[in-house]
């Protein structure tokens, strides 16, 4: 086990390393020379020893490979550049809207537990049924609609014409937690549906994969009663494709943190990319993009493990 | 945010004549691969053979009892159906539409619905219906577009890495890994940053990731395909590489890229709006259900029809892509034959 999963933390960090590469360059597919283009407002540009000191002074100068090993020394040394836009050093920003997105990441993947988990038990146990039908239409509804449009039907319900939570804004958890429960609310349902409608799928297949084993056979036939078949010896091998959906479930928080934190506006990492693209802050952009990546990455490694842990066959692999 | 005005307005030219001028190269396209690409007949038998010699269907070849799963798939129907109906308003959008999508009229400003204006009117007085009707044409265009260049790239790359196999299946696969480390809308959103907003940036960008999922699942089902008997025999026979490749494994590959393809045109449209609702997408005067809700969001208290009506075409036409894959996924796979009844 210890060797796999020391496998699996090197191939991650060798992905990783790919990902900064392409972060680098995508940063740096901008058409057009950056300096010119930052110093437009400020100097003569026909004066190219200006132009030629500032690119030395930022090390533009300097081969591209070059340039690579000291962006990525100083990322890794904790210097993320400061914003374009404030001035501020990125990192600092970066902590202080990290906790916002995660209370808001774990808040949704309470929500798809609630209510994937269930959806799809009762798939799987009454399955051909009409209700597993409508079940499975309504996960691939919750797949489909896009999170930012039920974010404002959400609006409209519960802050418009009942005003039961406020429409927007976010409260600290630490200021006021009755606020801050209210506030989170409807943004973390929003962003756990998709998932939910997902897990529903894989809980409802998973199961129905493990319900066709010889060994559910024999326990029935021995006279275990349903609900301990279903609850103990089928719970851990149907949850092993379901901790698949666990991980992707992050990643897609991370798209829709980007949506429904501008929704309902709040002040997030994804509100704080949405930001910076409008802005062309590129050092920002950099910041979330590795974020993003180093997010998905860990929650793929954090699977391929708990995969080893729950299926030994994998190990061998 | 000037910046993106000025080429919001640069694009906004080219943007109404340019956008329909490849659908011609598209049809084109779709029907060289249903075409081309489609089993032959001597396949055909052989595969059946090995089929009986292993008790169990492989894949499934032929479209006729294809069509025929799918047809019996409830959801899927329900999809090819609003797929039909929002196809149609693209392509007949200036018969259908009642008015003309960029007409104002400002003083009809903000309207519920009326006899004249079955949706009520926008901020500017243009009639919300007419706008939802030519909004269907850039979530098609970029729907149909995007997922047929990630396609072709994808197929192309994951069948030269599953059937050469060794370092540049390995090159490839890492490629894919990393790509994959990206999300859709983020991977999108940094490429409208770095090369500006417009709908072929956009394309280009969904493409750009869109390949990678092709070309890991057409690589799996390659690595499947090519130790099946008839592949040996066209081996044995000795024809050449490429045309084992593409006559021979392609097309028995094929099967899961559909589904792939159904859903991913569906990711490209959710994508495409969610840009546009952010504030990145088509360019302001052209009409596209993204660009409407986040208009529409602002005056939510006073017309909410303006953001329901946008928003329920984005969610259905995603969700007939997410209906049509999954009966396509039922009908494909032989261990569900005869047991979905939906």
């Amino acid at each position: 086990m210890q060797r796999y999963i020391a496998k699996r933390l090197l191939y991650s960090l060798l992905i990783l390393l790919l990902v900064t590469v392409l972060v680098f360059v995508m940063v740096r597919i901008i058409p057009g020379d950056p300096i010119r283009a930052a110093m437009q407002q400020n100097v003569d540009l026909t004066d190219n020893k200006i132009v030629e000191e500032v690119r030395a002074r930022y090390g533009l100068d300097r081969p591209i490979h070059v340039q690579f090993a000291i962006w990525l020394r100083d990322f890794l040394r904790g210097d993320w550049g400061k914003s374009l836009q404030t001035g501020e050093p990125v990192l600092n920003m970066f902590w202080r809207r990290l906790p916002i997105t995660l209370e808001l990441f774990v808040g949704a993947t309470l929500w798809a537990w609630i209510i994937g988990f269930p959806l799809g038990l009762i798939g799987a146990l009454k399955r051909n049924s009409f209700l597993d039908a409508s079940l499975t239409t309504v996960a691939i509804a919750g797949v489909s609609i896009p999170s930012f449009w039920e974010g404002i039907l959400l609006i409209y319900l519960f802050a418009v014409l009942f005003r039961i939570f406020p429409p927007s804004g976010f409260v600290p958890l630490f200021e006021d937690p009755w606020m801050n429960l209210k506030s989170i609310l409807m943004p973390t349902f929003v962003m756990g549906t998709h998932s939910a409608g997902l897990l529903a799928r894989y809980v409802r297949s998973s199961l129905l994969e493990v319900l066709r084993q010889d060994f559910v056979r024999t326990a029935r036939a021995k006279g275990v009663p349903e609900k301990v078949v279903i609850l103990t010896h089928t719970a851990k091998p149907a949850m092993i494709p379901v901790v698949t959906v666990i991980g992707l479930a992050w990643s897609y928080f991370v798209a829709g943190s980007f949506l429904v934190e501008y929704v309902f506006a709040i002040p997030g990492l994804g509100r704080m990319g949405v930001d910076a693209i409008f802005a062309r802050d590129f050092p920002v952009i950099q910041a979330i993009l590795m974020a993003v990546a180093v997010n998905v990455l860990l929650m793929n490694l954090l699977v391929d493990i708990l995969y080893g842990y729950l299926d030994p066959r994998v190990r061998v692999h | 945010m000037n910046l993106w005005d000025a080429d919001e307005r640069r694009y906004a030219q080219i943007q109404n004549r340019d956008i329909f001028k490849y659908w011609s190269h598209l049809g084109a396209f779709i029907f060289f691969f249903c075409v081309h690409l489609r089993p032959n007949k001597k396949e055909l038998k052989m595969h059946v053979t090995t089929e009986q010699i292993e008790g169990r269907r492989v894949s499934q070849v032929g479209w006729r009892p294809l069509v025929r799963a799918i047809l019996r798939h409830r959801l899927s129907v329900v999809g090819i159906v609003i797929i039909f109906i929002i196809v149609v308003m693209a392509v007949f959008a200036p018969f259908l539409a009642p008015y003309d999508p960029n007409k104002q009229n400002l003083y009809k400003v903000l309207k519920g619905p009326s006899k004249d204006h079955w949706l009520g009117t926008d901020n500017v007085g243009r009639d919300l219906l007419s706008r939802v009707i030519y909004g269907a044409r850039i979530s098609m265009y970029v729907g149909i577009v995007s997922t047929t260049f990630a396609a072709f790239i994808g197929i192309l790359i994951g069948l030269i890495a599953g059937y050469r196999g060794g370092a540049i299946d390995n090159l490839v696969m890492r490629i894919t890994d990393t790509f994959m480390c990206f999300p859709f809308l983020i991977f999108v959103l940094a490429m409208a940053a770095a090369l500006g907003p417009g709908i072929n940036n956009i394309i280009i960008s969904i493409s750009l990731l869109g390949w990678t999922g092709f070309a890991r699942i057409i690589r799996g089902q390659v690595l499947l395909v090519r130790e099946l008997p008839y592949v040996e025999a066209a081996r044995a026979v000795g024809m050449s590489k490429y045309r084992i490749m593409f006559k021979h494994v392609l097309p028995n590959s094929l099967a899961p890229v559909i589904v792939a393809a159904s859903i991913t045109i569906g990711a490209a449209i959710l994508t495409e709006s969610s840009t546009a609702f952010l504030g990145l997408g088509v360019e302001p005067p052209t009409a596209s259900w993204g660009k409407e809700l986040r208009v529409g969001y602002t005056y939510l208290e006073r017309v909410p029809l303006f953001s329901i009506a946008p928003g329920l075409m984005i969610s259905l036409a995603v969700l007939a892509f997410n209906f049509l894959g999954d009966g396509l996924r039922d009908a494909l796979d032989p261990r569900l034959r005869g047991e979905t009844k939906k």
